[in-house]
Parts: structure tokens; sequence; C-alpha cells
């Protein structure tokens, strides 16, 4: 596949605001708009950028993680979530917040629930590599009719 | 007595288990558990012949009033001892009868496992449980009448016999759940001593009924019987003549008693079991196989049996019991010779066997004796039986009468069979043709003993027999006074008839050709075998069709039923209520009538294009839509989530779509187009009224604002549509994004599959 | 709340998590597996004893009172058909270790199959509408992939109905949530129990018949059942023996669950279920005796025996529930191990045509006695379990007078036992047929199976403890308030 720079830069600069832009809406969205799974979805949407720029040989190269092992992550992420207030006798699911004032970043309220959204991010991140692991490759190779 | 059965089961099991090691000594140890069970009828035979009974329980679902009630009685005791006398005498000739091999030793475990199913049908005072080893029975037998699976005439004897018992076993549940429900209890001897009256009980007992003369192999029920005569003669010797066929005869003789008056229950029984008696004793005498011989003589005589205990009178009672007895030990020891003789010269056809030399005395003796005790000679124990029958009904006026006349008809007929088939065995052979090997004393003793008893048993019936009897009688009919029996009653009518049934028998023997010819040109042309083949005939087709209809195979007809009868049934309780409470108001703004033009039209688009890649399109412009409809109702979060999965699967659909071709195959469609447009569209109005009633019976909301309130304060997150997804039903949210995962692991092996697959084929 | 209630659901996705990131470490794979299954079985039993002992298990995920969060509910019903999956899930998996194919030959198998425990659990165990939508999802999607995986091409075909089928039934089912969302307010259950009452009668019948629709279409009634037997028989026989032991079952639960729940006595439909029962026993079997392969002829007697369980429903009494949750928990055992001794049969042979079967009673007695016992057991012969089952609900149908379905479901069963005869003379009897690219049978294979046909050997055995259970299970459900108590305390 022939590639433009300009395309290339493009991408890179489209791919990496919108992972910012999805690091954002998870992190802010317990209280914005936003959450792990939107934040999620905009940082695969970032992903078929780089698919469309580069084909699927750029998209295994975006991370040192195999799409699998992401997916699976995500989902450890989430269970510890789950199932970690049991281990304090509390209910399954069960969240907590603590607020304080932090240097540079002024007033933080962190909530247990961030686990859980990041391992839903992942996971939305991890299903996405996994289609393309599955279906991006150019069907050209194996269309034999 | 639970463990009675339960030692049965232990070494019956065990014996199929070890059936490659036994050889012969599958035989002698199937023996022990039947001793052992006339061991306990040695301990308390003294005790339940005074009258006493032995009972025992043990609980198994109390709910249900299914409990293992046990009790020996005096007819228990009676049925008892044929079964395990009888029992023992078989193992004992199986030992000769069969070579040593597993599958005949896994015989001997199955021959173990119905005397144990037998010994608790008649120890069980549960009629459930009387059910369950009527059921083991069946089973048992089943298994031993397919033993030599490879012969095909075996496998359908033995579902023809399994099918028959198991319907009429299955109309029996019925019945004594009827009979149970009305009487408030299914122990037997309680309903006994307190018969219910209820109107539902002439139902039960005539389902009762059916299951009855299915298992006692009664017209026109009774064809199953000589299909199971393919099993080893051992088997049909055991459970074809002396017991499993006697199950029917042994529940009928607990109930008549108690319910021979209610509904029709006597006339019944009398007329199916002279119909049974005189028609098994025609057949029998058209036979040429020894043992089909014996197979229709015992219907005929089962039929005899059925009149004696269906009658409920004392007196039929006691001859019932004398006959049962009888018949077990003539008949038995009939059916072993049959065995010795196919087993040493190798047919059982009457026409082949020329005739038997020296050696075969004993066969001779026993063939005569118990030939003569089917046909009522004295002074065996056949001819008490039968004098007493006819005692039974001499009393009672017209009807007994009647009866009589069936019974020394079918008597008259037995005699010319038992004649027919002791003149096979008497001959000796011409003086040059070659003898028929003479088989060995083991062999034959077994048979010598139970002829024996046939004679013992007529010498000696007032000391041997009559306790048995006697406590039998009383114990099925109390109001019955003590029995007393002797082989010479004087010069009565009883012996009047027993010398006409002679004399009948005779003519028929010396007129048995004409007789013969006669029977030929009246014969029904149509068997219960042909009936049976009829049945399954008919049943595999009508299952093929039905299945044929229901199950075309074709997804747009199923997705189709299925969406009809989701939207009629709930539409039909809608329209009966008269639910619909009139229309809302169309839109709030002019942008909502908008969207839901653009949201409408792309959705009709997207089912009329052609290629695939419009469709997609629209598709997703459906989706944007919703996002927009969430977007003007003020749900961002939503909008976002909307347009975000909306993107994703317009690539995800675009991935999939470089695989396929471009358009639509348009291949016949299973359903007519405008069938399919008339079910969409009836799914769709019905949906959208549906939607309409619901949202116009609005109860008050608490749960909506009850999430507004508590988000920010107890969970700690401004984002209420967030704290919802992570934290209020983050239980839904962390089973959705398992199912992300799992759809992920599935698209990937399913891709893979697919690469494969291609691969493969490019290569063949 | 109760940790016990909550693992059922969480710790198998927790391991399915680890067990994909473990990936192809096949051994650490089956040590998580099992290890899960173990773990879970036992917490069930705890579950059983304490729902029995102290009245319904009821928590709240997250801590939020009812009816904000999701709420979990062990009662007896619930609990009871928990513990025989989860006893289930467990042979088959080891079955499937011992079978090696599909478990070996792919990475997802062992992940996929935990996501599918605990969506089986969570249905059983939840006790909010729209939570159930959501673990018949995470048990649907997980059965797809294990339809499929393999991927032989008439699989993933036949896997294509059972998926279409399964996406319309879930359409239906959140548009009833949303139907019912709109006019009642609320998702859980127990307040969906009270708030149904305040609803005008239409609207009520309309909405629970509409949930009855969704469901019978999982547990394949008439005439909702079409796709089952097209699409069940293909898949490798571990996958196929869980499908058809739990996944109808479910079905069937959740039948029972919402027409107790949401309706109040006197409301329910009783006739439509009756009928209903009376056609599926009857075409079931008879499908299944125009079939001629055992994986076949058995995925339709699945079809006929969820009929017997919808006719205990029907009756609406405390005898006829208790029978049909006693019915459910002896089907999820037998009708596993009836699947699981078929895929003997076919390891041993390399088919399950009965044409090409034949004399496997002498060179496979092994098989031949772990089909005949669970055969049986299915055809109602006493004393096994399925015989019990089908006296309970006989004995409750006559007391109510019910002749017609009562006959009905006599004539089923003496159909059913005739159509396992089949199986036997066809496959066991006669003479053996030169085997195939046939296989010796591995011990784990047999061990299971084995197992499992003594736990079905165990529910007749202790038919006593278990059918009282199971009656007590029914009193809760018929009086309506014990449900709703034990969730919202009122």
């Amino acid at each position: 596949m022939t590639r433009s720079p300009i395309m290339d830069t493009i991408a890179d600069l489209v791919f990496h605001s919108a992972i910012v832009l999805s690091l954002y809406f998870l992190f802010a969205g317990h209280n914005q708009p936003g959450g792990g799974f939107v934040g999620g979805l905009v940082a695969a949407a970032a992903v078929v950028v780089y698919y469309v720029a580069g084909g699927m040989d750029e998209v295994r190269d975006l991370s040192r993680f195999r799409p699998w092992t992401i997916l699976g992550g995500g989902l450890v992420l989430a269970s510890l979530a789950a199932l970690v207030p049991l281990v304090a006798g509390d209910a399954l699911l069960q969240s907590d917040y603590v607020e304080g004032d932090l240097p540079v970043l002024g007033h933080v309220k962190l909530t247990s629930t961030l686990l859980f959204d990041s391992g839903v991010y992942a996971v939305v991140v991890g299903l996405v590599l996994m289609v393309f692991e599955g279906l991006g490759d150019e069907p050209e190779a194996e269309d034999h009719t | 007595m639970i463990w009675l059965v339960a030692l049965h089961a232990l070494v019956g099991l065990g014996i199929l288990a070890a059936a490659r090691y036994l050889g012969r000594w599958a035989f002698a140890l199937g023996a022990v558990p039947m001793l052992a069970a006339l061991g306990f009828v040695g301990r308390h035979g003294a005790d339940v012949l005074d009258g006493g009974a032995v009972t025992e329980t043990s609980a198994w679902v109390g709910r249900l009033d299914l409990a293992f009630d046990m009790r020996l009685d005096g007819f228990g005791l009676l049925m008892l001892l044929i079964i395990s006398g009888i029992g023992v005498a078989v193992m004992a000739y199986g030992t000769s009868y069969f070579s040593a091999s597993a599958a005949n030793a896994r015989i001997a475990g199955l021959l173990v496992l119905f005397s144990g199913s037998m010994v608790g049908l008649v120890l069980a005072d549960n009629l459930l449980v009387l059910y369950m080893f009527w059921e083991l029975t069946s089973i048992t037998s089943w298994l031993l009448i397919g033993s030599d699976s490879t012969d095909a005439r075996a496998r359908a004897g033995a579902l023809h016999a399994l099918m028959v018992t198991g319907a009429g076993g299955l109309v029996m549940l019925g019945g004594l759940v009827v009979l149970g429900q009305e009487a408030g209890t299914y122990s037997l001897s309680a309903i006994l001593a307190d018969p219910p009256t209820g109107g539902a009980v002439g139902v039960g007992l005539a389902l009762v009924v059916v299951g009855i003369i299915t298992k006692s192999a009664q017209y026109p029920f009774h064809s199953w019987l000589p299909g199971a005569m393919v099993a080893p003669t051992p088997v049909s010797a055991y459970l074809h003549s002396a017991t499993m066929v006697k199950a029917g005869i042994y529940l009928a003789a607990r109930l008549a008693p108690a319910f021979a008056l209610v509904g029709g229950w006597r006339p019944a029984l009398i007329v199916i079991g002279l119909v049974t008696m005189i028609a098994g004793g025609l057949r029998a005498l058209r036979q040429h196989d020894l043992k089909l011989l014996l197979a229709m003589g015992t219907i005929s005589q089962l039929g005899f049996l059925l009149v004696l205990v269906g009658t409920g009178e004392p007196e039929a009672t006691t001859a019932g019991c004398l006959l049962l007895l009888a018949h077990a030990l003539f008949k038995a020891a009939l059916f072993l010779v049959v065995g010795i003789v196919d087993h040493e010269a190798g047919t059982r056809d009457l026409r082949e066997l020329a005739g038997f030399g020296p050696g075969w005395g004993p066969v001779k003796v026993v063939t005569v004796v118990a030939a003569a005790s089917m046909a009522g000679l004295p002074p065996l124990l056949g001819f008490v039986a039968k004098e007493s029958a006819y005692e039974a009904f001499v009393h009672e006026g017209a009807w007994g009468a009647a009866v009589i006349a069936g019974l020394v008809a079918g008597s008259a007929l037995t005699v010319a069979y038992s004649v027919r088939f002791a003149a096979t065995v008497l001959p000796s052979p011409p003086g040059d043709a070659p003898a028929v090997h003479a088989p060995g004393r083991w062999f034959v003793a077994p048979a010598v003993a139970l002829a024996g008893l046939t004679v013992l048993g007529g010498l000696f019936v007032s000391t041997l027999i009559e306790p048995v009897v006697d406590a039998a009688t009383l114990v099925l009919d109390p109001s019955a006074d003590h029995v007393h029996l002797a082989l010479w009653h004087g010069f009565n009518v009883p012996l009047v008839l027993s010398l006409v049934t002679y004399g009948l028998g005779i003519l028929l023997v010396v007129g048995r050709e004409p007789f013969a010819r006669a029977q030929a040109a009246l014969a029904p042309s149509f068997s219960g075998d042909d009936g049976f083949a009829a049945t399954l005939r008919g049943l595999s087709i009508a299952a093929a069709r039905t299945t044929r209809v229901v199950q075309s195979g074709s997804l747009p007809v199923y997705a189709a039923v299925i969406l009809l009868t989701a939207v009629l049934v709930p539409g039909a309780a809608l329209i009966l209520n008269g639910s619909w409470s009139g229309w809302p108001r169309f839109a709030e703004t002019p942008l909502q009538a908008l969207l839901a033009a653009i949201i409408i039209s792309a959705a009709v688009a997207a089912s009329v294009v052609k290629r695939r890649f419009a469709a997609v399109v629209l598709l997703g412009a459906v989706g944007y839509g919703m996002g927009l409809v969430f977007v003007v109702q003020g749900a961002p979060d939503l909008a976002l989530t909307q347009f975000a999965v909306e993107t994703l699967s317009i690539v995800v659909f675009m991935l999939v779509l470089r695989r396929l071709p471009a358009r639509f195959e348009q291949r016949r469609p299973a359903i007519a187009t405008w069938l399919r447009v008339l079910v969409a569209s009836t799914v769709a109005v019905g949906v959208f009224f549906f939607a309409l009633i619901s949202a116009g019976v609005q109860l008050p909301r608490t749960v909506s604002p009850g999430l507004i309130e508590r988000s920010l304060p107890d969970a700690g997150g401004g984002n209420v549509v967030n704290v919802v997804l992570v934290d209020f039903r983050g239980l839904d949210t962390l089973g959705e994004i398992s199912v992300l995962v799992v759809a992920g692991v599935g698209a990937v092996a399913l891709a893979r599959a697919g690469r494969a697959r291609s691969t493969e084929e490019a290569g063949e | 709340m109760s940790g016990l209630l909550a693992l059922p659901i969480a710790l198998p996705i927790g391991a399915a998590a680890v067990s994909i990131v473990v990936g192809r470490w096949r051994a650490a794979q089956r040590v998580i597996g099992v290890v899960t299954l173990v773990a879970l079985v036992a917490d069930a039993a705890v579950l059983l004893a304490r729902a029995d002992s102290d009245g319904a298990v009821v928590g709240q995920a997250g801590g939020w009172e009812a009816p904000f969060g999701i709420t979990l509910v062990a009662d007896r019903l619930s609990a009871v058909l928990l513990l025989a999956s989860l006893a289930t899930l467990l042979a088959v998996l080891v079955y499937a270790i011992g079978q090696g194919g599909v478990e070996r030959n792919h990475v997802g198998f062992h992940p996929v199959y935990l996501t599918l425990t605990a969506g089986v659990s969570a249905a059983f165990l939840t006790g909010d509408l729209f939570n159930m939508f959501v673990s018949f999802e995470v048990m649907l999607t997980s059965s797809y992939v294990l339809l499929t995986l393999g991927g032989r091409r008439d699989q993933v075909r036949t896997g294509m109905t059972y998926v279409v089928i399964s996406l319309v039934a879930s359409v239906l089912f959140l548009t009833a949530l949303g139907l019912i969302y709109s006019s009642a307010g609320t998702v859980n259950l127990a307040d969906l129990a009270t708030r149904f009452t305040q609803l005008p009668v239409g609207e009520r019948q309309a909405l629970a018949l509409l949930v009855l629709v969704v469901f019978g279409i999982k547990a394949a009634v008439f005439p909702l059942f079409f796709w089952l037997p097209d699409s069940y028989p293909t898949a490798p026989t571990a996958v196929t023996a869980v499908f058809a032991g739990l996944l109808t079952k479910v079905g069937v639960y959740a039948i029972i669950r919402t027409q107790t729940v949401l309706l109040p006595p006197g409301d329910r439909p009783q006739v439509l279920l009756l009928s209903v029962a009376a056609a599926t026993m009857l075409i079931g079997v008879l499908g299944a005796i125009a079939q001629n392969d055992i994986k076949r002829i058995l995925s339709f007697h699945i079809v006929s025996q969820i009929g017997y369980m919808v006719m205990g429903l029907g009756f609406f009494t405390v005898a006829g529930l208790g029978g049909a949750v006693f019915f459910v928990v002896h089907q999820i055992i037998t009708k596993t191990t009836l699947f699981l001794a078929g895929g003997l049969v076919e390891h041993r042979t390399g088919t399950g045509n009965l044409d090409r079967l034949g004399g496997l009673v002498r060179t496979a007695p092994a098989a031949a006695v772990l089909f005949l016992v669970p055969a049986l057991s299915l055809a109602g012969i006493p004393p096994f379990s399925g015989f019990i089952g089908k006296f309970a609900l006989i004995d409750a149908g006559l007391d109510d007078g019910w002749w017609g379905v009562v006959a009905v479901s006599l004539l089923a069963s003496l159909l059913t036992l005739f159509s396992m005869t089949k199986i036997w003379a066809g496959a066991f009897w006669g003479e053996a047929e030169p085997v195939g690219p046939g296989h010796r049978l591995p011990g784990l294979m047999v061990g299971a199976t084995a197992a499992l046909t003594a736990l079905g050997l165990a529910v007749a055995i202790f038919a006593g403890p278990l059918y009282a259970l199971s009656e007590r299970a029914a009193d809760d459900m018929l009086q309506g308030t014990v449900y709703v108590q034990a969730v919202l305390g009122r």
C-alpha cells in the first residue's frame, strides 16, 4: 500500500487528540458527559483512523499488548472492581470515593467506579482491535472466487 | 422385605457387571437370592398362614405418598412361592440349557433382576410402588426378550411386548392415581379395607383394567406374548408363563373382592377372560411350534384365571389361587420340556419331531403328568383347580351357567391341545431312525421336580395346598369362609362337568382334521400382530408428516411464526379488554416530526434497496436519527454514545461487506414477498399500538427521580447516566462488557475458521 | 450483601477474564475453569441450604436499596436450579476436557464457557427484569460462540438459525422491557409485582403474555421451538449437552418466575399454558420419532419434556408447580447425561446415525449402561427421577380434573419410551457395525458421564427431601407475597 506522508501526519494528529479526548471522557465521565464506554468508543474511532491510513500493520503496531490481552485485561479490571468490595464485606460492585486537595490538580474526587470504568474502556478498545484482527486483513488474498 | 428386593438387585447387577468371569456359575449365583426368598417364606410362613402379615415401611417421597410399604400376607406368600420356587427351578435348568458365555451370564443377571421386580410387585402394599415394580418387570422382560439382539425377530418381539405392556402400564398409572385420590391414600391394604365409592372410582378401575389385561395378555392385547417366545426358553418359562403375565391376574385378584360390583368390573373381566380362554385355546390347536402352542395355551389359561379372580366371589377366588399355583407348575414344566426337546433335537416343530428313544423316559413321564394336569385330569393339581372353578359358578344361577358353558368349552380345548402336545413327545423312533440324543440327568431334574409337585399337590391337596390357598383366599376376601380342599368331592355337578369336558376334548382330538379345516376357514385374517404393526406404521407416518410441516427448516418461516405469535397473543389481550385510551399528542416540536420522518424513510428504504452497502448506510441513518432524537430530548450522553456506536457499526459492516457480494442474493424466497410484508406490517402496527397504550397508562414514577436524587450525594457522580451505568446498574454493565468480550472472541474464531476453510478449499 | 449471591455471577466473569489473559496456556485455563466451577457448586449448595432454612437470600448489587439498584435473590426455586445447573456445568467441563476437540483447539472455549456459566447463574439469581435481559445476552452470546466454535460449514449455517431467532427473541424482550418500564416505571421484579396490580387488566395481561412469548422462545415451547432441533445437533457434544440441559430450562425458569410474580392469582393464563404444554409434549415427541440420529432424537425430546414443565406451571397449584420444579431439576441433569452418553457413542464410532450403528452393548458396555439409565429416567420409568417428576405432575393434574392434558402427557411418555428403545435397538442392539474413525473412550469422558448419571440417581434416591423442597418453592411462588416481602421488606 502506498502511503502519503501528509496522510500519516494527519492520522497521527487525529489519533493522538482522539486518544486524549477519550481519556478525558473516561476520567471526567462521572460528572460530565462521557464515561468509559463512550471513551472506549472514541479511542476505537481513533484506531479506525489509523486503519484507514495505514492498514492492518499500522494497527498492530499501535500497542505492545495483543488485542486479546487488552480485552481480557479490561474484563479483569472490571471484575476486580466487582469482586474486591466482597472481600471487604461490602456488596458486589459497591462504590466508594475519596475527596481531597492535591497540588497542581486542585480538588480531586476519586471514585472506585473509575476502576470499573477503565475496564469498560479497555474492553471496548480491545473488542474493536479484535474485530480488526479478525476482519481487518485485505480480503483479496483469500477471495479466490 | 426391602432387603430381599435389594438382594436381588445387588446380585443381578453384580452378575451383569462380572458376566465375563462367571460363565455357568452365573445361574448358580442367581439362585441365591431366590433361595433367600424361599427362606424368608419359611421363616414367616407359619405366622402368615395363620392369617398374620409381615409389614415393613420405608419412606421415599413422603409428600407424594410414595413409600416402600411392604407387606407379606397369605396371597403374597402364594405368589412368592411361585416366583422364587419356579425361579430356582429355572436357574438350575439354565446351568444345563445355556453354554458358558458372557452373554448367557447376562441373561442370568437379568433373570435375577426380573425376579426381584416380581418379588417387589407382590410384596408392595403401595399402589405406586406396585406400579414401579410392574414397569420394572416390563423393562427386564424387554431386555430379556431382546437378549439375542442380532436377531431382528427378537428385537421386534421385545419392542412389541414393551410397547403393549408399557402402554397398559401408563393407562393403569392414571387409573391408580384416580383410585388413590378418591381413597385419599395409595396404600393398597387401606384402600381395600375401606374401598372408595366416589364417581371417579369406576373410571379409575377401568383404566387399571387396561393395565391388567395388557400385562396378562388378554384379548385383544394378547399378541405380544407369542412374539415374546423368541426369548430363550428358560426366559419364556419363567416370565411369560409362570410369573410376569400373572402380574395382571395378581392385581385383579387383589382388587376384585372390593370392586367387583363397581361399574362393569365383573361382567367386563369375565367376558374378556372367556373370550381369551376360548380364542387362545383355538389358536393353540393351530400351532405347529411346540413353544407357540404352549404360549397360546398360556393365553387361554390366563383368560381362565382372569374369569376366576375377576369375579370377586370367595369360591371363585379360591379356584383362582389354586389355578395360579397349578398353572405355574405344569406350564413351567412343559416349557422346560420344550427347551429340552429344542436343545437336543434342534427343532420345535411337531411335524418334524420324529420320536424319542431310550433315555427320554423321564421327559415323557414329565410331559404326560404335566399335560394331564393342564387337561385337568385327576389326581393332579390341575384337576382340583378345575373342579373348584366349576364349583364356584354352579350356584350362581343363569349368569353362572353361562360362565360355566364358556369354561367348559375353553377347558375342552385345553384337553385337546394338551393331548396334541403330549402326543408329540410320546412316540419312540421307528426302528431304523436315528434316535434324538437324550438329555442329561440334571437337565431334566428341574422339570421332574415341578411335575412331581403337581402330583403331590393333587394327592395331598388338603395338607400341602389347602393352608396356602386358605390363607390367600382369606386375605383377598375377608368375608370368605375357611377353605377345604379335597381330591374327591363325591359324585357332584363339577365332576359331571369335568366328564363333559373330557368328552368334548376327546371329540376334538378325534375330529381334529375337520375341526382344523373349519378353523382355518373361519379364522380372522387380521391378527393382533398386524394391528401392532399397523399402529407403528401409522405412528411413523404421523410423526413424519407432523415434523415435515413443523420443521420446514426455513428461517423466515420460523421467524414469521414467532413474530406473529408475539404480536397477536398480547394483542388479543389488549383488544379483548378494550385497552385503547385514545391518541396522544402527535409531536411536541416540529423537529421531532422531521426526525421521525427521516428515521421512518430510512428504515423503509433499508428494507427495499438491493445493494448491501446502501442498506448499511440507511441503517446508519436510522441510528444517527435516533441520536438526534436524543439530542433534541436533551440527553447528550446518550446521543454521544449512539453516534459513536453507529459510526463503529458502519465501519465493522464495511469490513464484512468487503467479503460479500455487492448485492443481496435474489433467491426465491421461502415465503412470498407479500406475505412477508404482511407479517412485518402486522408486527409494526402491533408494537406501535402496544407502545401507545403502554405509554398511556403510566403509573407514578419512583425509580427515575430516585436515581437522580441519589446520584450526586450518595454515588458521588454528577453525570446520572454514567452513575447508572457504572454504579446503580453496574452489574448490567459488567454483563454487557462480558458480552463484548465474548463477541470479540467469537468474531476472531469465526473469521479464522472462515480463513482456514478458504485456504483449505483453495488447496483442493 | 452476601458474597454468596454475588460469586456465581462475578467469579466466572473474573475467571473468564483471567482465562483470556493466560491465553494459550491450556493447563492454566483448565485449572481456572474447574476450580471456579467447583467453588461455585459449593457456593450454590450453601445458598440453597440458607434459602431453605432462613428464607430467600437477598442482596443489592452496589449496595443500592431496591428498586434503585439491581436486586439479587436466591429463593428456594433459584437456588435449587442454580445448584443443579452448576453441577451439570462442572461435569460437562470435565467431559469436554476429556474429549479434547474444541476444548483443545480453541483458546476461546474456556473463557466463553465461563461467561456462559455467569449468564446462567445471573439469570437464576437476578431479581430485576432488565438484568435478566442482560443475563440472557451474556448466556446467548456465549452460546453463539460455543455453537460455532470449530466452524464446520453446516455448524455455522445451522448456527445462523439459532443466532437469528435468538436475536429476534432479544429484540422482543427489549421491546417488552421498554413497554413495561413505560407503564410501570420499574424493572425490579418485586416492585413490578405490586405495580402490575395497579395496571388496567388488558395492559397487565398483554405485557405478561409478551414476556411469556419471549421466554417461550428461549424455553422452546410450541409454536416457538422450531429453531431448536435444527440448530442444537450440529454443535460439539459438550456444547449441545450444556445447551440441552440448561438453556431451555433457564427459559422455563423465567416463565415460572414472571408468570407467578407479575400476575395475581386468577389472572394467570391457565388454559393457554396447558394447551401450549399439550401441543409441546406431543409435537416434540412426534418429531423425535421421525428422526434417525441420536442427537436429533434427543433434541426433539428437549422440546417434548419442556411441555411437562409448562403443564406443571399451568396447573398453578402447589402440587403442580412443585412437580414442575422437580421436573426441571431432573431434566437439567438427565438430559445433559443423555447427550453426554450419545456423545460417547459418537466419539467411539464416529457417527450418531442409527443406521450405521449397532451392537454397542457388547463393544461399548459402559456407554450402553450410561445411556440406558438416563434414557429410562427420561421415559419416566420408575424408580428413576423422571418417574417421580411425571407422577407428581399427573397426580397434581388429575387432582384438579385436567384429564385431557394428563392423558396427552401419558401418551407422550409412552412415545418417549418408544423413541428411547429405538435408539437402544439401533445403536446398542444388533450386529456390531464396523467402527469408523473411532476412538477408545477417554476415562474423563466416561467418568464425567458416570458422575452425572450418579447425580441423576441421587435425585431419585433423595426425591423425598428434594420434592418437599420443590413444593416449598412452589408455595413461595404461588403466594407471591413471599418474594415481594423478601426483596422489598413489605
